[in-house]
């Protein structure tokens, strides 16, 4: 077992046998070797199957949504990327900071689990694309830091790439390539159920009155909710690219997120989500002088 | 058994276009589906799609009738296709069964379902033996033989070189006779079923669930489901649906679609009341669904071992894990 999923262990039995908290949230071995999944402790005796490895994907800060009002403090593992989904939740209201103890864990990058797929442990597997751009590989909040911090080293520009070529692109054929991602779509809604960004009580997707999204899985529906879902992220995406992991269709999703975040800060500033609380988010708020090229 | 050369497949499958409409399992990127044949397409057979043939007989949008208001009348329109015969070639055992467990949803009991019925009897089978079960596989703990498919009409063997085709229906073997020409009769063994790395043992877990409504266990298994449906829309057997309808001016339509037990509204009542208000209710209900209430009303099991969920969840829901937990929990 490695040092840093000892350590978690220690942490977590320090913290629920001393009542600091009392409930975990981390990470545990799934049905294969190159699948880690979500743990919910909050028994001692289950610490030990806390894991920290190259699959622990899940921005477990997902869970904090559902855990606003829970009755303790609870406790919750972060790698760089889901740190900023802690301070992106205490900007919007959602929780507050002290209702969470954050267990900080520099991450060196990730590994593909589909990549993985047929091979056996040990085998080369390729890095993840979420984990190519990452720019935050430290804790940006923490109550206590696990490891050594790590430098930001860019492993690819899958995404970055893409976004050229779409930029490059004419009006129609940027249309027609979306049109072909989005009639793929398969409406499972993985995407919005594993943001962070995603906390609203009641999706609009979900309204049955009014309708505003219709049911049927078409191409005019597919491309309302996810054209919906981008704009309504906009300036909130922490980019940790769960979105885009979750796909089962593998749709480009960052592609969008991260096109709308260049342009936010072609229009107002560097503006990275969930780095400092205290400032208020690009969309979230105005300025006399902020540019207004539509009007 | 008759067979035919790998390198002349396509000659078979134009052979059976001429009267068919073929569905292949195809690859494009990451993502494999059947797709209609066509000179051109290379179907893909290395292994099981990561959609299930379900949409095929069972499209996730589907319309059912439309309408048209004419002064105080109102005029019923009835969009059923006729499409022709069709074949879906090269589908596994396990999503056989799944046509299988589909077939006795929407055709007994007394209500038969006249969009799938129409489809259904139209549609022949010729189901590929596996012989290398993929990282989540687990169709043989489910009691399904990943070399002989039920509802088969025709049995396509992996020979090494060959393809090898058994009939396994009057309908399956009218049509082998007719393609005589094509094949060569020989004594073929089929490749052996590679070892599976997920097995479970199912062994009186139906039996044990009858009782296990009110246990502890759905609230553990459940906390990390996010409620999405990627479980439930790459399920070869899931087919719940929801019916709406969209009106423009005088007219429109009324259309099905498929829908989620995982979706907070899916049982969402007019006043707002909703019986299954948390997740501990929604994936106790799938997993009750699958592995108790199917097999009380029609003797099988609802899940057919093909591992797309646990493949594919965003947070790794195990199936077979969950299984093994429902056999080692305390009876309340």
């Amino acid at each position: 077992m490695n040092e840093i999923s000892l350590q978690m262990r220690e942490i977590a039995r320090d913290l629920l046998s001393k009542n600091e908290v009392n409930l975990v949230l981390g990470w545990e071995k799934g049905s294969h070797w190159y699948k880690s999944a979500p743990l919910f402790i909050n028994k001692v005796e289950d610490v030990d199957r806390l894991v920290f490895d190259e699959f622990c994907h899940n921005n477990l800060s997902k869970y904090l949504v559902d855990l606003a009002h829970h009755e303790a403090k609870v406790a919750i593992f972060v790698k760089g990327c889901d740190s900023r989904g802690i301070n992106r939740l205490i900007q919007d209201n959602v929780i507050k900071r002290e209702q969470v103890y954050v267990i900080g864990i520099p991450c060196r990058g990730l590994k593909d689990p589909d990549d993985a797929v047929g091979k056996k442990c040990g085998e080369p597997v390729k890095d993840a694309v979420k984990c190519q751009e990452c720019r935050y590989p430290n804790p940006v909040v923490h109550d206590i830091m696990v490891g050594e911090q790590v430098n930001a080293t860019a492993r690819g520009q899958e995404t970055a790439a893409l976004i050229e070529k779409l930029e490059k692109m004419t009006q129609d054929e940027r249309y027609n390539y979306w049109s072909r991602q989005f009639e793929c779509c398969i409406r499972c809604y993985a995407c919005r159920n594993v943001c962070p960004a995603c906390s609203c009580r009641e999706c609009i997707f979900d309204r049955a009155v009014p309708d505003w999204l219709g049911k049927a899985n078409n191409l005019a529906e597919n491309q309302f909710m996810h054209l919906t879902r981008a704009m309504h992220v906009a300036g909130r995406c922490i980019e940790c690219g769960e979105c885009e992991r979750a796909c089962p269709m593998n749709l480009p999703l960052m592609a969008l997120n991260k096109k709308i975040i260049k342009d936010i800060e072609e229009l107002f500033g560097e503006n990275d989500a969930g780095i400092d609380p205290e400032k208020k988010p690009p969309l979230g708020h105005f300025e006399l002088n902020d540019p207004e090229k539509f009007m | 058994m008759k067979t035919i050369a790998k390198s002349r497949l396509n000659e078979l499958l134009k052979a059976l276009d001429k009267e068919y409409n073929i569905l292949v399992p195809f690859k494009e990127e990451s993502v494999s589906k059947f797709v209609p044949w066509q000179e051109g397409v290379d179907p893909y057979f290395e292994e099981n799609t990561l959609l299930p043939p379900k949409d095929i007989l069972f499209p996730q949008t589907e319309k059912m009738y439309g309408f048209k208001v004419k002064d105080k009348s109102v005029e019923i329109e009835e969009l059923t296709q006729e499409k022709g015969q069709q074949i879906i070639f090269g589908l596994r055992s396990c999503d056989a069964y799944s046509i299988d467990c589909l077939d006795k949803v929407f055709l007994t009991k007394g209500y038969e379902d006249g969009f799938y019925r129409q489809k259904r009897e139209n549609t022949l089978l010729w189901a590929l033996a596996c012989t290398k079960p993929q990282d989540s596989c687990f169709c043989e703990s489910i009691g399904i033989d990943p070399r002989e498919a039920v509802c088969a009409d025709v049995q396509i063997y992996d020979l090494g070189e060959e393809w090898g085709f058994t009939a396994r229906s009057a309908a399956g073997e009218e049509l082998l006779q007719k393609l005589e020409g094509l094949f060569t009769d020989k004594d073929a063994e089929p490749l052996p079923v590679q070892g599976f790395s997920i097995t479970v043992d199912m062994e009186g877990v139906p039996e044990k669930l009858a009782n296990m409504f009110d246990h502890p266990l759905w609230e553990e298994v459940s906390r990390k489901c996010l409620g999405c449906a990627a479980c439930t829309y790459l399920c070869p057997t899931c087919h719940c649906f929801d019916i709406a309808g969209s009106v423009k001016g005088g007219q429109g339509y009324k259309f099905r679609c498929w829908d989620s037990c995982m979706f907070s509204e899916y049982t969402r009542m007019a006043g707002g009341h909703n019986p299954r208000p948390s997740k501990k209710e929604r994936v106790r209900n799938r997993f009750l669904h699958k592995l108790y209430y199917f097999v009380e009303r029609y003797g099988q099991l609802l899940c057919t071992g093909c591992g797309r969920c646990l493949a594919k969840c965003p947070v790794n829901m195990d199936i077979t894990a969950i299984i093994r937990k429902i056999k080692e929990a305390q009876q309340q």
